[in-house]
């Protein structure tokens, strides 16, 4: 039980990781609230539902799909909304309450256009593309079954999700260090105004920030009917929580410490459930207060933020 | 004569007899209560929001903590409801005292947090495992207490004091200092103010106002489940009836409700979705085009809004 | 003038650390009643710090302040306020949306000490500002809003004031005014700390002044005696500034 709760909170907790870690991006590079962060994920995982409902596709392309298809989202929207928003004296909290509208917006329309009702995709869709993958790499045909891994059994969905998700947290390893659009945006991240005044153009690499925030959280929205359960219009502002305490533990604006925060929450996540599962759903909240208490640095230790 | 005495003529006597004289006139007594309900809760987190800048997300924590402080006086202990109504604010206060620590926080994580505990608070008294506590997610049912007629003029006495409370701030140097610390927490110690308690003070009252609504909302409509007097629609409404109104000004959340929830009934009650939708898109407009409300606008054109 | 036997505010020996960084470094000066003390340097050298350790924004790491025999080292602003000290803002901060005339009233209402420091209406006039007392304070100019910052802090009814920089921005008319303000405030029996730039303000209204780098005092005495001063010279060297 030990080592499957501790085995199942890794893989769970990357997946945590992507979802905290567009949140965190957005966070880091223009000091802006996402409260609708939960309800982008909400939308990915839509989309994903109804590519495999109306043309039988693998939720795996979907994943590119989606992220693609917010991230160009993400570039007007940040246009619209954000400079304007900049220049308030309190952005940050104002920040707060445009995105929480938003967040309104996007759940009421989405739950008059699609109704209530949970959704949900047969989870061995992921686990056909884990086999394929496992397949060529065995050299025969594998089975879409469940994967074993150091004598445990897990679902190959929950396989899939891990292993993708950190090649999701991999690619955005290597946008932020090793791409020279990446280093520009670190360097906003570490100090706005100090990039603004090197002629960085601070606007085109946030919004390019921000649209990569949103589309990592429309892809991890794709293994969000894997991982999470059903979907729902309305399972965003859970998940916004949720990425909240996740970016908090492992320290506001470093993406580093967002996968520390998820493999810390996911394993929490899954130990939760495993022993006092009714309690299951107070996790994220007591987590989020009392690391906001105890450490708000978050486990890594930077920025603080006190009043 | 002194600004608070026109204040309370002006602004508290008006609504207190309009709501007094309207139930004999208009039949749907439910949507007058309805009204001053979120009249109450619109001036109580105007205290907090408005006078300290401080936005609790989860606001309706303290409502929820008020309904049920005075329906479990009433299960088990078979408490009269004015009694009980008193448990409710305190509860409400209590769990207010608890989450202080939240201050050291700033702007959006104390929003956040705050949300968490509403959260956390809704989860535990909605848990299957303290049904014979709370009843758990059956939700609430009072015996014995119905009295629509003495629990809607308990939420109108509320309404005035709350009311009256606001205008005494408007007036007052506590307000004053509240303002101040809004403004600038490092000057307001250097003018002398104690910034942590003064901020405390106004946090408490603002829950005491919410634990009271929740209280008396307990009591009138005598049965409700944990979602009802937990849903963050009470957070919303409030929210977008003190932005909408305008910060720190008496006639702000009165001016939001009246206009916001006069609107909503007329449009929204059967379609939720389109009441989200519109409330939605209406927060994202005051925020991008009136950050400081209605009152703001006046402000500028040189009416003194009380 | 020497400082009196025991003087009002005694600084030992005060540290204070950011991360690694020492902003100040075993600093130590004194300031006796209705003295005029100038506290000078070159910039990051923690003149502002001092000032912001003595008000109680930052508690010290290290060393002991003491006020008029009472340790204060690390005590709350607002307490320190009531105890008898306050300090104006390098860059004022009024509360912008209160008149001129609250934000007095509000420092009256809630920060006066010992002493009764009298009403807005005088205090205001007193400094040139009645014919603004109603106006929100965000519509004054940052001269005269500089003005209302030190109304609010003498409302209190201070006996130790700390000045920081304000004569950035002043015109010469009004930056004599505020020299004779001052040195009254002096002869009332008020200690100032007043952080300076401006040489020429500072030669004027000071009877000692401490020279500070690096988190520490390296020169204490007259202006004049300073300038003769081979490290104070080095300290400055390349630093502008007009007399």
């Amino acid at each position: 039980m030990f080592t499957y709760s501790l085995l199942a909170g890794l893989l769970f907790g990357l997946y945590f990781s992507l979802i905290g870690l567009g949140l965190n991006l957005v966070f880091g590079v223009m000091r802006i609230v996402n409260l609708a962060h939960g309800d982008f994920l909400m939308l990915g995982a839509f989309l994903a539902f109804w590519l495999f409902t109306l043309f039988a596709l693998n939720p795996v392309p979907a994943i590119a799909i989606a992220f693609l298809a917010f991230a160009i989202v993400g570039l007007p929207l940040y246009y619209l909304l954000v400079p304007r928003l900049l220049r308030a004296k309190d952005p940050e909290m104002l920040s707060f309450i445009l995105f929480f509208g938003l967040s309104q917006v996007i759940e009421a329309v989405t739950t008059i256009a699609f109704g209530t009702s949970e959704r949900s995709i047969p989870g061995d869709q992921l686990g056909h593309a884990v086999a394929v993958v496992a397949g060529f790499f065995a050299g025969h045909k594998v089975d879409t079954g469940p994967v074993e891994l150091l004598g445990q059994t897990f679902p190959a969905s929950w396989v899939a999700s891990g292993v993708a998700s950190g090649c999701a947290v991999l690619l955005v390893y290597l946008y932020l260090y090793r791409t020279r659009l990446g280093y520009l945006t670190r360097a906003v991240m570490d100090n706005r105004e100090e990039a603004i005044a090197t002629g960085i153009n601070v606007h085109r690499v946030s919004a390019v920030a921000f649209g990569i925030g949103l589309g990592l959280a429309a892809a991890a929205g794709v293994f969000a009917p894997f991982m999470l359960g059903s979907i729902t219009p309305a399972m965003g502002a859970e998940v916004t929580v949720t990425s909240f305490a996740v970016i908090v533990i492992g320290s506001l604006g470093n993406p580093l410490g967002t996968v520390l925060g998820g493999i810390v929450y996911g394993i929490s996540y899954v130990f939760m459930q495993s022993y006092y599962s009714s309690w299951a759903n107070l996790l994220p909240y007591v987590l989020l207060i009392a690391i906001l208490l105890v450490r708000p640095s978050g486990l890594l230790g930077r920025r603080v933020r006190r009043a | 004569m002194p600004r608070i005495v026109r204040h309370v003529l002006l602004i508290l006597l008006p609504v207190v007899g309009a709501f007094a004289i309207l139930p004999s006139v208009y039949g749907n007594q439910l949507l007058l209560f309805n009204f001053m309900i979120f009249m109450t809760l619109a001036q109580g987190l105007n205290i907090i929001y408005g006078f300290t800048g401080y936005l609790p997300f989860g606001y309706v924590g303290f409502f929820g903590a008020g309904a049920y402080g005075f329906s479990l006086m009433v299960i088990h202990l078979h408490a009269p409801p004015l009694i009980a109504l008193m448990v409710g604010g305190s509860a409400a206060v209590a769990l207010a005292v608890l989450l202080t620590p939240l201050f050291r926080l700033s702007g959006a994580y104390f929003s956040i947090a705050n949300l968490a505990a509403a959260l956390a608070v809704f989860q535990v008294v909605s848990n299957p495992n303290l049904e014979s506590v709370t009843k758990g997610p059956y939700g609430i049912s009072l015996s014995g207490v119905f009295d629509p007629a003495l629990a809607y003029g308990t939420a109108l006495a509320v309404l005035a004091a709350t009311i009256g409370l606001v205008i005494y701030l408007r007036n007052s140097h506590f307000g004053m200092a509240l303002k101040a610390i809004r403004e600038d927490p490092i000057s307001a110690s250097m003018a002398g103010i104690n910034v942590v308690r003064e901020r405390v003070i106004a946090w408490l009252l603002s829950a005491l106002v919410a634990g009271l609504a929740g209280g008396v909302f307990a009591w009138y409509v005598s049965v409700f489940y944990p979602e009802t007097v937990f849903s963050v629609e009470f957070t919303i409404f409030a929210i977008v009836f003190a932005l909408f109104g305008g910060n720190a000004t008496v006639t702000g959340p009165i001016l939001g409700v009246v206009i916001l929830y006069g609107i909503y009934n007329a449009v929204g009650i059967s379609t939720p979705q389109y009441f989200q939708l519109l409330y939605g898109a209406l927060i994202m407009g005051l925020v991008m085009f009136l950050p400081n409300g209605l009152a703001s606008l006046l402000q500028r054109w040189g009416i003194d809004v009380p | 003038m020497s400082p009196e036997p025991s003087p009002l505010l005694a600084v030992d020996g005060v540290v204070k650390r950011f991360g690694g960084f020492r902003a100040l470094d075993a600093l130590s000066f004194s300031v006796g009643a209705g003295e005029i003390l100038g506290l000078v340097g070159p910039n990051g050298s923690g003149k502002t710090t001092c000032i912001n350790v003595i008000s109680g924004l930052y508690r010290p790491d290290g060393g002991s302040i003491h006020f008029e025999g009472r340790s204060i080292g690390g005590l709350a602003s607002h307490r320190l306020v009531h105890a008898g000290i306050n300090r104006t803002f390098q860059v004022p901060r009024p509360f912008l949306t209160l008149t001129a005339r609250e934000n007095v009233e509000i420092a009256i209402a809630y920060g006066a000490s010992r002493e009764p420091p009298g009403d807005a209406e005088t205090l205001l006039a007193s400094l040139d500002l009645a014919a603004f007392a109603d106006q929100p304070a965000g519509q004054l100019n940052s001269a005269h809003q500089k003005m209302l910052d030190l109304a609010r802090a003498l409302a209190t009814g201070p006996r130790l004031l700390l000045v920081d920089e304000l004569a950035a921005g002043l015109n010469p008319a009004e930056l004599e005014r505020v020299a004779i303000k001052l040195k009254e405030l002096a002869r009332s029996g008020i200690a100032l700390l007043v952080v300076e730039h401006l040489m020429g303000f500072i030669d004027q209204i000071t009877d000692r002044i401490i020279v500070m780098n690096a988190g520490k005092e390296i020169f204490e005495g007259r202006l004049a005696e300073a300038s003769r001063n081979p490290q104070v010279v080095e300290v400055f060297l390349g630093d502008e500034n007009a007399a």
